[in-house]
């Protein structure tokens, strides 16, 4: 087995007969980034705690470079962590903050000035090392705690919904700098986030957490290409779901009867059915044509409304069994106008996924 | 993790242990001398050689400590009176009004808290024995309502700060007059800031000593007068027996306040 | 406009909203303005014309004497009480409700007893037979009984009992007011406990700690009742001197000039005071 840099083992924290984490065991290589997604209350949070240390966990272990950390109080473990509101210490200075962990260790004044200075400018916050938190924006505040987390260059950045109190714009620039940081320092980041699309957009790899568990860890990529489960296809990015009926199943390939009676074959599954088995077929809305191609099921629809987002078009079509689908295409094909009942859209089998319904 | 409960470990044993301690020396005096009351003990000796009641029944027998006991409820129940209606109306102005030196009229009106009450009773005693005030009710009343004036004034301020309004404004369009409004609507919605007030005005006054010493004559004093002059003659149990009368006051009062609140917030 | 509980007191020519603080202008200015600088003039002319009291006052090694010991008594019981009171107010912050609220009853007990019941109670427990020297010698502590009263160590504990409420219970609303989890970020950081006391709790709970201990400053250095119980004839303090002046002596003249020396420097601590809370929440005790 390789040697991972942080272990998560079997981590469980329960609070009293609730059951905040089950068992929730991940390895995370050096400098990797790498983001607990998942909606709130599913666990993510409290795993990230049980790492830093502010709760312990009821059973399992930390380890980092194979040494455990719950005997280790917080404070000597070395770790750094940027949180959802702004914890910069009011009565210090930008500057004064960033130096804080250093001046707790104990390093000399001159290595404390550059290092500070270093971090500043890491942050693109030169200028503003004199003011007080209180007279700096969301977005510079939040910089600073980056910088002050980095300062003692951790070898373990935790990030726990740092973007959140930000409105979208800020969220968008941040984000920016947060990934030009990881490139430039190399940190091993964990990543605390609600927002799938902030997940996909920073991370290397998702663990995507569900009432405790991880549902599905991956890349990006994976999660989204090759869900898991009907729950992380419908968290990460958007899906339509249709009613279907299981036949067989050859080689991670099942044909399927849909609800108007048409037969489907080639979807991709990675679950066991039964024949007659009812399940559900997920097709994501950029997958959706409006011509035939090569292999591809058709769908007869009915068009409901359209509307334009200037790099996309999005369309709401409704099925012969009444399903709302939310449908992207790319622009390849005549537009539809007006309601049209005649209507047929297209969709490759080997980009949809069959679900247990 | 300092200001985490559960993540404080040692340090938190040792901090609730003070605290626990803290709390033991706050009780002490209060639990210690209703205890003594029913010591039977002339000379104060704890624990006592055993118990009676018979310091209560001196108390009881003695009419100058009746007289006492009615002449403070009597003022302090006139000064909360005044200092409620005198610092409601002045909260008013205070909190709505829209002039300047609006607070250094509050400081001003807050300044009684502040002066040390031995300047003000010695000034007021003064300026009472010229104008024929001194040891009359209606001095002591005076004198009492301007003490206790500051401890009506916080509470309503507060209450009628953290009213909105608009509230009051939206039953004006809705055709009350703004007197009615505001009898109607922002009394009653400020009503525990007036409690508050209340209660804290006539304790101001129940418990006042320094200028009830200057004020009092051999015909008018008030309960802490009386005790004062029986601890500086000597350490009698009877006043066990009165103080420990009050305590029970003061926990009736506790109750009393808590239960409202309760109710008035519902 | 509508300031005045009636409204309409611009039309009497007054500032808009004043009208209703009327009476209460009338009752402070007549018999408290009134009175009180009736008394300050009286420093300066009773018996007669001139300085002579303010003169008497401070030439006195007596009477200096009480200043520096009043000085002194406020400063020890500020201090003690400071630091009783911080440990309790940070456990009160953060302990969970049910525990609190048995220790917040207590501490409303403690302050809403009778003023003079409370003393008396620390006049008993302290005298040379009392309780506490009975305990002490019972533990083997000590073997004399302890000089409690009629001295600075009975005074000082008999009044930071009647200051820990003013104390506690302000500063438990500054430690409320901060962010849990800028500690927990200092600890990560890499602060010990000690350091992240040091470091952050304390600089961050200073407003508080200065405004409530200037509050008890202030208090403490006009008190009247419990020094005189509790205190002996060789630390006597500015207040109960001041009582003596007049009632004892009918020195008027000098009494005055003590009660004006007390207010300026009262005033003077009240205003800085007022800079460090603002005027809206001074006299936060209840």
């Amino acid at each position: 087995m390789t040697r991972s840099f942080l272990s998560i083992r079997a981590v469980r924290k329960t609070f009293g007969a609730f059951v905040a984490v089950h068992d929730v065991t991940i390895d995370v290589p050096k400098g990797e980034f790498l983001t607990f997604l998942g909606p709130s209350g599913s666990g993510k949070s409290t795993t990230l705690y049980a790492i830093a240390g502010f709760q312990d966990p009821s059973s399992g272990d930390v380890l980092l470079e194979d040494r455990s950390l719950l005997s280790v109080p917080s404070h000597k473990r070395n770790i750094g962590m940027v949180f959802q509101r702004y914890t910069l210490f009011p009565h210090l200075s930008v500057a004064e903050n960033v130096a804080f962990p250093l001046r707790v260790r104990r390093r000399p004044d001159a290595e404390v000035k550059r290092k500070v200075a270093d971090m500043l400018a890491l942050v693109r916050l030169e200028n503003f090392a004199d003011r007080h938190p209180g007279a700096l924006s969301g977005g510079q505040q939040q910089r600073v705690a980056l910088a002050r987390a980095l300062a003692y260059d951790p070898p373990i950045l935790l990030m726990d919904e740092p973007l959140s109190a930000l409105d979208k714009k800020l969220r968008q620039e941040i984000q920016a700098e947060i990934r030009r940081i990881h490139r430039e320092t190399g940190v091993t980041i964990l990543y605390v986030t609600h927002d799938q699309e902030e997940a996909l957009h920073l991370s290397d790899r998702i663990a995507l957490f569900r009432e405790g568990r991880i549902e599905q860890i991956g890349t990006g990529e994976d999660l989204y290409l090759r869900p898991a489960s009907e729950f992380v296809a419908g968290f990460i990015g958007n899906s339509n779901f249709l009613a279907a009926e299981h036949l067989e199943t050859a080689g991670g390939a099942a044909t399927i009867r849909l609800a108007d009676g048409s037969i489907v074959k080639g979807v991709k599954t990675t679950q066991a059915f039964d024949r007659g088995q009812k399940a559900r077929l997920m097709v994501r809305p950029e997958a959706f044509r409006l011509t035939p191609g090569p292999a591809s099921a058709e769908l007869a629809v009915e068009f409901i409304d359209a509307a334009f987002f200037g790099d996309r078009r999005r369309v709401v079509m409704r099925t012969a069994g009444g399903e709302e689908l939310d449908v992207r295409p790319t622009s390849d094909a005549a537009e539809p106008h007006g309601p049209d009942s005649g209507r047929r859209i297209f969709f490759d089998p080997a980009v949809a996924f069959l679900f247990p319904a | 993790m300092l200001l985490d409960y559960d993540r404080l470990g040692w340090l938190r044993v040792a901090l609730v242990g003070f605290t626990a301690a803290v709390a033991a020396f706050l009780l002490l005096p209060v639990v210690f001398i209703v205890l003594l009351s029913f010591g039977s003990s002339r000379w104060l000796a704890f624990p006592p050689p055993g118990w009676t009641l018979k310091w209560y029944q001196q108390l009881l027998d003695d009419p100058t400590w009746i007289d006492a006991a009615l002449t403070s409820a009597r003022i302090a129940a006139m000064a909360a009176i005044l200092a409620v209606v005198i610092g409601l109306f002045a909260s008013f102005s205070l909190v709505r009004g829209e002039f300047r030196g609006r607070q250094v009229l509050r400081g001003l009106l807050l300044t009684p808290m502040v002066l040390p009450v031995v300047v003000f009773a010695i000034a007021i005693y003064a300026f009472f024995l010229r104008i024929g005030l001194a040891g009359t009710t209606v001095g002591f009343v005076i004198a009492h309502t301007i003490l206790a004036l500051p401890f009506a004034i916080i509470p309503i301020t507060a209450a009628l700060e953290g009213f909105d309004k608009s509230i009051e404004d939206a039953a004006i369009v809705c055709g009350a007059s703004p007197l009615q409004a505001r009898l109607r609507i922002t009394l009653p919605s400020i009503r525990i800031g007036i409690f508050s007030a209340a209660i804290f005005s006539f304790l101001a006054s129940w418990d006042e000593v320094v200028v009830a010493i200057f004020m009092a004559s051999p015909t008018l004093q008030t309960l802490p007068v009386k005790i004062w002059g029986s601890l500086r003659a000597d350490l009698s149990p009877v006043v066990a027996a009165a103080s420990s009368l009050l305590v029970g006051l003061t926990l009736c009062l506790m109750i009393v306040t808590a239960l409202l609140r309760r109710k008035l917030s519902r | 406009m509508q300031g005045s509980f009636f409204r309409r007191s611009s039309a009497a020519g007054l500032p808009a909203g004043s009208g209703s603080a009327l009476p209460a202008l009338l009752l402070v200015g007549l018999f408290f303005i009134v009175p009180v600088v009736a008394l300050l003039l009286r420093s300066v002319t009773d018996p007669e014309p001139g300085l002579q009291n303010y003169a008497a006052l401070f030439g006195s090694g007596t009477y200096v004497r009480v200043f520096l010991n009043t000085f002194l008594v406020a400063s020890v019981v500020t201090a003690v009480t400071i630091l009783v009171a911080f440990p309790v107010a940070w456990m009160l912050a953060i302990m969970p409700p049910a525990m609190g609220s048995v220790v917040f009853g207590i501490i409303i007990l403690s302050m809403w007893t009778n003023l003079l019941t409370r003393t008396y109670a620390w006049m008993v427990l302290l005298q040379r037979t009392g309780v506490i020297n009975r305990a002490l010698m019972g533990l083997g502590v000590i073997h004399e009984p302890l000089p409690l009263i009629n001295n600075l160590a009975g005074v000082t504990i008999g009044m930071v009992y009647i200051m820990l409420p003013f104390m506690i219970l302000p500063l438990v609303g500054t430690l409320r007011a901060i962010d849990p989890m800028t500690l927990r970020a200092a600890a990560l950081c890499g602060a010990s406990p000690f350091e992240a006391f040091r470091r952050i709790l304390l600089p961050l709970s200073l407003p508080g700690i200065a405004a409530g201990g200037l509050m008890i400053f202030v208090m403490s250095l006009g008190y009247f009742v419990t020094p005189a119980l509790l205190g002996g004839t060789s630390n006597m303090m500015l207040a109960e001197m001041i009582t003596q002046t007049v009632q004892s002596l009918l020195n008027w003249g000098l009494g005055s000039a003590a009660a004006f020396v007390l207010l300026v420097v009262t005033m003077a601590l009240y205003a800085i005071q007022l800079r460090l809370v603002g005027a809206k929440h001074a006299g936060g005790g209840i």
